[in-house]
């Protein structure tokens, strides 16, 4: 416990004097073009910590990496964020700070909630492009969030590329059968409707929906509701770790063989540290490569490099660390498409900058060139866990949906 | 009706309730006795669900030691919050000692937060895994073996607050805190033994709830919902609290199954408006209660 307390010390020691050094090393790195601002509200406490803590070290991980490559187009990048706690009201205020003082080209949004009540100000301004936690289906109308965008699928697309998965192992004909678990939250609901209408259109019967509250403490009336029908398979959604667990280990003492799925905030590894050997089989939709995938590029083993030299005691990266990368990826990609063309770095330009994306290599962070559509990247891969060896394995191809 | 689904589904909330009335057990006992209502109550459920963390999966001791350590480390927090925090509030207004919980609370989650990180965390397994069946009634193991041992904890606290000295002395000052006093009962003590009591009831409840449904610093959020339990059974009644407790984890439960799980929540708290319209000092509590 002790050595916790001090490994957590010294991390946060390290946070604060990364933050610092950057703060105040930047103009110095500045050369004679300014420097382009990167803004983030970032949960580094709170209900989202868990995560925060990780997206906070790829930003600054990626900042520091463009820097030593000599920034975008020459303009050193400074990265200026603040804590938000998982608060949409601390985070407004984190982005009308920043964006009062630093003029950020570009945001990182901690949750949906916050980057649907900012999204007002953020049109009304029209200087910043912004992407960040959020996969909501809601952010990718164009009308209503024109400066917003997904750094990946949103989440009924991934339940398109989970579906789409599912559909392939049906046999001679027989359709496997799926039932849906999400909680009971706007981010657990976000793509049910969407899911069942997408099933419908492949012909697999979604045989129940169950619905558990926010920190469930007990889900064995819900199991044995999936009992009754017994689904091929279970689609997780709008959960981190518990009850997914609950409902395998149950299922599982019940003789079903049922195969377990879940989305991206929870298909990280955490899942396997946690729940050991419980875990093996389950399978997640996930856009990125993960960190020890065997997989590799450019831009994969400058992300390790990066990693390995920022933290050498870490041997692992988890999922909101390669989603924060990703993100000031295509961030760096859309300013510098957009200064190419000799243009502002407006709202309106950035968009279109996005918008143009079309078979961009991410240098192995996604395994095969995507294309942006609706303001989002409709892409990625179904990996399963192999508990013996601690990791996800991939057992489909990348599957980009059109 | 498919009546061995109801039943599985009954069997399945009952056993849910019996921990939910531990829970409230910890609200009611501190209530009894010093007329604070505990907000920091989940948060102490929690911290004793985190030292179970650290004594069996930290320190890798046996389940069956780590479970005492972790339940006398969480009675023990109890028994300090009272004796430096709640005890120099004597006198005070009780919304002002209701805000020192809450404060208390905070502090709670945010040394959780320090100490084991915001990651969400699962209990190494320690309750037997093999399916529990009541006839041809499936109940899940954790469930069950979770409830036997709340029950236990339960039926040693009611021997206790029946036939012991403490026990009488604990009564003896809910009943009335100046006959106590002047009758040589210790009613400081009282008091604190109250908080520890109280607590090693939700450490106990923390620990299993955990176990089966996952912990992180969040995790003190249940100690709330059980608030209905303890209003609807009476804030100062022992006999609610268990009532009260099984019955509305059968109804969530049940609620839930038929009608969906977003309607778990919505039921309990409708059985709240009804019987606060009725009963507004609960279903066996004590008339003259001041409601904060």
């Amino acid at each position: 416990m002790f050595r916790n307390i001090l490994n957590k010390g010294r991390r946060l020691a390290g946070l604060g004097s990364l933050v610092a050094a950057l703060t105040v090393a930047t103009p110095a790195m500045a050369q004679d073009k300014e420097p382009i601002v990167f803004g983030g509200s970032i949960p580094l406490s709170g209900v989202f910590a868990f995560a925060g803590i990780h997206i906070h070290a790829g930003l600054t991980d990626y900042t520091d990496w463009i820097n030593s490559e000599g920034g975008i187009n020459g303009h050193p990048v400074k990265y200026v964020m603040e804590d938000t706690a998982y608060e949409v009201d601390r985070s407004v205020a984190a982005f009308k700070k920043i964006s009062g003082s630093e003029s950020p080209a570009t945001y990182y949004g901690d949750s949906t909630g916050f980057m649907k009540a900012i999204a007002s100000e953020l049109n009304s301004q029209g200087d910043t492009l912004m992407s960040g936690a959020s996969f909501a289906t809601a952010l990718t109308d164009n009308e209503q969030y024109p400066y917003q965008f997904i750094p990946g699928p949103n989440y009924s697309q991934m339940f398109g590329i989970i579906l789409e998965y599912i559909a392939d192992q049906g046999k001679d004909g027989d359709m496997p059968t799926v039932a849906f678990v999400y909680s009971d939250t706007e981010f657990g609901k976000d793509p049910i409707e969407n899911g069942k209408a997408r099933a419908a259109e492949l012909g697999i019967e979604v045989v129940e929906d169950i619905v558990t509250k926010p920190g469930s403490v007990d889900v064995s009336a819900e199991v044995l509701k999936l009992r009754r029908v017994r689904p091929d398979f279970v689609v997780f959604h709008g959960y981190v770790l518990s009850p997914i667990n609950e409902f395998m280990v149950q299922m599982r003492q019940m003789g079903l063989d049922t195969q377990f799925m879940g989305t991206f905030w929870s298909s990280d590894k955490l899942i396997i540290d946690k729940m050991g050997a419980d875990a093996d089989g389950y399978m997640g939709v996930m856009p990125y490569n993960y960190y020890d995938s065997e997989e590799s590029g450019p831009m994969l083993d400058a992300l390790r490099a990066q990693a390995e030299k920022s933290d050498p005691e870490a041997d692992y990266r988890p999922t909101g660390y390669m989603q924060a990368w990703f993100n000031a990826m295509v961030w760096t990609e859309v300013i510098k498409r957009t200064l190419d063309a000799d243009k502002e770095l407006t709202g309106d330009n950035m968009a279109e900058a996005l918008a143009s994306i079309k078979d961009w290599d991410t240098g192995g962070i996604i395994g095969i060139p995507v294309t942006v559509r609706d303001m989002s990247f409709p892409v990625g891969r179904i990996w399963r866990v192999n508990a013996e060896k601690g990791r996800y394995e991939p057992v489909s191809d990348w599957i980009h949906l059109d | 009706m498919d009546w061995i689904f109801f039943g599985e589904i009954s069997l399945a909330g009952l056993a849910m309730g019996g921990l939910y009335s531990l829970i409230a057990l910890g609200f009611v006992i501190i209530y009894k006795a010093t007329r604070v209502i505990n907000f920091a109550i989940g948060e102490i459920m929690m911290f004793a669900a985190y030292l179970f963390l650290a004594f069996a999966g930290g320190m890798e001791l046996s389940a069956w030691i780590a479970l005492p350590l972790a339940v006398i480390g969480g009675s023990l927090l109890g028994g300090v919050i009272e004796k430096t925090m709640i005890r120099p509030m004597l006198g005070e207004s009780p919304i002002s000692v209701v805000m020192v919980t809450i404060g208390i609370a905070s502090i709670l989650v945010g040394l959780v937060e320090f100490i084991w990180t915001a990651d969400p965390q699962l209990l190494p397994s320690f309750l037997p895994r093999e399916p529990v069946f009541i006839g041809p009634l499936y109940l899940a193991p954790k469930i069950a073996y979770g409830f036997l041992i709340g029950a236990a904890l339960l039926i040693i606290y009611l021997l206790y607050f029946r036939f012991s000295r403490g026990g009488v002395a604990l009564r003896a000052t809910a009943s009335d805190q100046a006959a106590a006093y002047s009758m040589g009962i210790n009613v400081r003590r009282v008091f604190n033994m109250a908080w520890v009591f109280g607590s090693l009831a939700a450490s106990l409840a923390g620990v299993l709830v955990a176990a089966t449904g996952g912990l992180s610093p969040q995790f003190g959020i249940i100690g709330l919902s059980v608030l209905v339990v303890v209003i609807v059974g009476g804030l100062d009644s022992i006999l609610g609290a268990l009532i009260a407790g099984v019955f509305i984890g059968w109804l969530e439960t049940v609620a839930g199954a038929y009608l969906g799980g977003e309607y778990r929540m919505p039921a309990t708290f409708l059985v709240l408006a009804v019987i606060l319209v009725i009963r507004p000092y609960g279903l066996f509590g004590t008339h003259e209660i001041e409601r904060v």
